[in-house]
């Protein structure tokens, strides 16, 4: 099923960038998939050196993106412009062994394009892939990023998210 | 002048004004601007008297434009952090350049401009400072601030300040840099929409340079921006942290290169209309089979100072057909000090709230009409500064701008305007003058 929302005017002044849809990813997707889970952590890098991306991400987001299609935990959505794939999401469904609300959709990687930004498409894409987790019986979303990616942060806290839990971190000698 | 005579020259003047800065201990004073016919003044210019004119500003803070001198009056204000090509030196170190520049505004705008380094560590503090200054001033003139600081300042000092703030590294150079490409491309056949031009280097000065050129009505899609990483594109690896990082730099990186090319220079120029490099410090920053890519008739303006990024003798072998450098000793000097003084007379005679993109398009525009009732040449896209009468026009060209967008808070027509700031350019070289004259002002020694 192909979820299209209406024409969106893009902020940046450009011509039409095709009709922007959100829908449930495809095989046929797996290689803009790749490009885009790759330069959301190239993201994080920028943020944070403690997120140094290794050399063959590459070859490890196909190994993850082919991992995450057929399996009923996991979720898998693209934003589109037209034919062309611009965001993505995936998610996972955890339980939660010592605490309640117990069933947690747990997002761990969302991207959009920058120039696909400021379009609504990623509250957009949050909004079905919270739809498509409480389906999967998801009581708590939960999005995991890191705390310098201020693009994220600003993204989540916007949207009425709070911070769950923190990692303190630090390099041995 | 050979190479070897203007090295001399360049260090003849910086033994002078060493020698000069501790003769005369600062280049600008305050003096006064009323008689004091005998002690007895002092009741009217001071207490008891002054009371009255304090009681009626308490009662309509407006009234301080109109009976104080606010309305003339400007800070210089840096933090330090980059100044000329010497970096982060300091507000200290930054003193002996906000004082020259206050020299210009006096001499060549009638502006009095006060030099005010601040110890500001961060925007925060500066903007706050500003802030708190705005009471004694009708504006603000931005210096020497490092990018992308100096955005945020000046974009939120825009927005919560009722006096008009400057940045002259964005808007000055931006505004002179437009006004000679505008003749550039008349010159050389070509309208600014469906040029492509090319901004080498993204900081303080190009970014601003890409606004104005897109207000004035370039399409961003034919612009195409560079910084130290090559071509700014949508797609680009670091273009995501520069949505916090540098909001400016990626609004234009989303917005321009509409064909999406990638990669460096060379690329960029390919087929290019026009560059304008404000890269950083050349000669070989730029190399001649760089410019040989671009059009027929290329327009090449290299403004780095002191060396600009490629010299432009080369830049013309390599087939540049127009080359503007920011220096005065080859011809086509893209020069802040022909739109500053002005820009701020004209603000000022109408006691203008800002200072909008349009009325520095309007300057420019007005500067560029200056060079070309002269006559337009390859060598001569714009005015110098000796044409002192470009000042008043540029002046009521700004005020009578200011009027129309409603930024003015008096309102006057383009003639009344064009007289006063002629009124006020003239008397303050004529007080210079009389002052030398009488020997107030002494002569260096020799």
């Amino acid at each position: 099923m192909t979820h299209q929302s209406k024409s969106k005017t893009n902020p940046h002044g450009l011509t039409p960038v095709g009709t922007p849809g959100i829908r449930k990813a495809a095989r046929a997707d797996s290689n803009d998939i790749v490009e885009l889970i790759v330069r959301l952590k190239k993201l994080n890098n920028e943020f944070d050196p403690l997120f140094g991306v290794v050399p063959d991400a590459k070859e490890r987001a196909k190994k993850y993106v082919s991992a995450s299609f057929g399996k009923g935990r996991t979720l898998l959505m693209v934003a589109t412009a037209g034919k062309k794939v611009i965001g993505v999401a995936r998610a996972e469904i955890e339980e939660r062994l010592f605490y309640r609300p117990s069933r947690e959709g747990h997002i761990t990687e969302m991207y959009i394009l920058p120039e696909y930004r400021r379009m609504q498409l990623g509250e957009e894409l949050l909004q079905r892939v919270t739809k498509e987790l409480r389906k999967m019986g998801a009581e708590i979303i939960v999005a995991d990023l890191p705390v310098r990616n201020e693009i994220g942060v600003s993204f989540y806290t916007k949207r009425g998210f709070r911070r769950l839990t923190e990692a303190f971190a630090q390099m041995t000698q | 002048m050979s190479a070897s005579m203007k090295e001399a020259h360049a260090d003849d003047e910086s033994k002078k004004a060493l020698s000069y800065s501790r003769f005369y201990a600062g280049k600008v004073g305050v003096a006064p601007k009323v008689p004091v016919r005998s002690l007895q003044d002092f009741g009217i210019w001071y207490t008891p008297g002054v009371a009255a004119v304090s009681e009626a500003i308490a009662a309509d803070p407006e009234l301080s434009f109109e009976l104080t001198g606010r309305w003339n009056s400007i800070a210089i204000i840096t933090d330090g952090s980059r100044v000329l090509g010497l970096g982060k030196i300091g507000p200290e170190g930054a003193l002996p350049v906000m004082e020259g520049k206050a020299l210009i505004y006096k001499y060549l705008g009638g502006v009095d401009a006060f030099p005010l380094p601040v110890r500001a560590p961060d925007e925060e503090q500066m903007i706050s400072l500003v802030k708190a200054l705005e009471p004694s001033f009708g504006g603000i003139n931005l210096e020497d601030i490092e990018s992308p600081k100096c955005f945020e300042i000046l974009d939120r000092l825009r927005k919560e300040l009722k006096i008009p703030v400057w940045h002259d590294d964005q808007q000055g150079t931006a505004g002179v840099s437009i006004a000679g490409l505008f003749n550039a491309l008349e010159l050389t056949g070509r309208k600014l929409r469906g040029s492509r031009i090319v901004l080498f280097g993204s900081g303080a000065a190009n970014l601003a340079t890409a606004r104005l050129l897109i207000e004035a009505g370039a399409d961003p899609k034919d612009l195409i921006m560079l910084d130290s990483k090559g071509i700014l594109h949508p797609e680009r690896d670091d273009i995501d942290q520069l949505m916090v990082k540098n909001r400016w730099k990626y609004e234009l990186a989303i917005k321009t290169n509409g064909d999406r090319v990638k990669g460096g220079l060379k690329e960029a120029l390919k087929g290019a209309d026009a560059l304008i490099a404000a890269a950083g410090v050349g000669p070989d920053l730029i190399k001649k089979s760089e410019i040989a890519v671009m059009n027929k008739r290329a327009i090449a303006f290299l403004l780095a100072n002191p060396v600009p990024e490629m010299m432009p003798q080369d830049a013309l072998k390599a087939g540049a057909e127009i080359v503007a450098t920011g220096r005065s000793d080859f011809p086509n000097q893209v020069n802040n000090s022909l739109l500053f003084p002005a820009i701020f007379r004209g603000a000022l005679d109408v006691r203008a709230r800002t200072i909008t993109d349009t009325m520095v398009i309007a300057a420019a525009r007005e500067l560029a009409r200056h060079a070309k009732d002269r006559g337009l040449s390859k060598t001569h896209i714009l005015p110098t500064m000796v044409e002192w009468k470009v000042y008043p026009e540029v002046a009521a060209t700004v005020g009578s701008q200011a009027v129309k967008e409603g930024h003015a808070r008096k309102r006057a027509s383009r003639n009344d305007l064009l007289k006063s700031a002629t009124d006020m350019i003239k008397h303050s070289r004529m007080t210079m003058n009389a002052l030398r004259k009488s020997g107030v002002i002494l002569d260096p020694p020799e």
